[in-house]
């Protein structure tokens, strides 16, 4: 048994009837006897991120959704799936302006914070995640992409990856809920380098639904194109 | 000075009369020197592992067990109201919920107020129970570790 950490005591013993009204006195400042407990943060940061299909841990079957989450108790683990979007034009259709909607391999659809029908597969690709950090709020954890210059058909064929755009949205995203404007917006992709995807506040769960098009803007050879980005959330 | 320029003085003097005796007076701070903690320090952690959508589930809460023994002898054989009193203080609002083995009550309050955990007889020297406490700050405030006082008052009868 480990005594806690104690204010400073006066006096060794309890009243005797002579010193009862200098006791007194000390007791109406309100410091004589007291106990004090530390409390002590443990392990409060941590990051998540999810970009398509994500793993939780534990039997939680969201709202009855079947889908795992973290409001049932679901607690996240890795899960090093890669998930695809990707179109396939037809030859008359090439650069000619026409953007096409691509689709994702993905099936996360439920919120993965309440099992909410959040985003709509195979159009849409689920994004989330959440920053935890203890005292006041401070500067926004960063989700970035790493994007190489250009998709490659591995005959040295190109598509830039400019020609990769996506906007943003998510069931029941609201202005009036508090919801909007959504935390991963909308873009195009850069044509090699790192750009910010968006940003997470401290201790807020944030995610959205993302719908890629292809803008068809250029006349690559036939060909299967394709690459890789990378998401990376950097916390302060 | 006019009467009615007095007035406003001589009535808050009759009410500080009549007031600060009823808030303070016959409120003793008990010894509790022979409690002691199971827990060295209490470990916080956020209540919900997930934060929400918005700025909301915040929470850390964190339990310790006391085992608290107090000094009653100076008010042997006469009856009095104990009080488990949890000042204001740093880093902001806290709240203590606990639990006990029957001798003191059950409660809960915020920081800056004192809840009844006996009232009636002292019948013995000093009296005992096991507290399980639980304490909930925002997690805004924890930026490190924190010391919480609090104590035992007696008002008596």
């Amino acid at each position: 048994m480990i005594p806690a950490s104690r204010e400073v005591r006066c006096g060794l013993d309890w009243p005797h009837r002579a010193s009862l009204g200098v006791a007194l006195m000390m007791a109406v400042s309100g410091s004589a006897w007291a106990y004090t407990a530390t409390l002590t943060p443990a392990s409060p940061k941590a990051v998540y991120l999810q970009v398509g299909n994500g793993t939780f841990a534990g039997a939680t079957n969201c709202m009855g959704s079947g889908s795992d989450c973290y409001s049932s108790g679901g607690t996240p683990v890795n899960n090093a799936t890669v998930n695809t979007v990707s179109v396939t034009l037809p030859v008359a259709a090439v650069g000619n302006g026409t953007a096409q909607a691509m689709t994702t391999n993905s099936t996360a659809a439920d919120s993965f914070w309440d099992g909410y029908a959040f985003c709509t597969v195979p159009a849409q690709l689920y994004i989330g995640g959440f920053y935890r950090t203890t005292g006041p709020a401070t500067a926004a954890a960063q989700v970035t992409a790493t994007v190489p210059a250009a998709l490659t058909d591995g005959t040295g064929g190109t598509i830039p990856f400019s020609q990769i755009k996506w906007t943003s949205g998510g069931n029941g995203d609201t202005a009036a809920n508090g919801f909007l404007p959504e935390v991963f917006p909308g873009g195009t992709f850069v044509n090699g380098g790192v750009q910010t995807v968006g940003s997470m506040a401290s201790n807020t769960w944030n995610e959205s639904c993302w719908s890629f098009s292809y803008l068809n803007t250029a006349v690559p050879g036939a060909g299967n194109y394709s690459g890789s980005v990378l998401y990376t959330m950097t916390s302060p | 000075m006019s009467p009615l320029k007095r007035s406003p003085f001589f009535l808050a003097l009759a009410f500080g009369i009549i007031w600060a005796p009823a808030a303070h007076a016959k409120s003793t701070t008990i010894d509790d020197s022979g409690s002691a903690a199971i827990e060295p320090s209490v470990l916080m952690r956020w209540k919900t592992a997930v934060p929400t959508r918005t700025a909301a589930g915040k929470l850390m809460v964190g339990t310790t067990t006391i085992r608290v023994r107090i000094n009653v002898m100076p008010w042997l054989k006469h009856s009095g109201r104990i009080y488990l009193a949890l000042p204001a203080q740093q880093p902001g609002p806290i709240s203590l919920s606990w639990t006990t083995q029957g001798r003191f009550l059950p409660g809960q309050l915020v920081s800056g107020n004192r809840v009844l955990v006996y009232a009636g007889r002292i019948t013995t020297p000093f009296m005992e129970d096991t507290l399980l406490f639980q304490f909930s700050v925002d997690g805004a405030l924890m930026r490190r570790a924190v010391p919480v006082t609090y104590h035992f008052e007696m008002d008596e009868e």
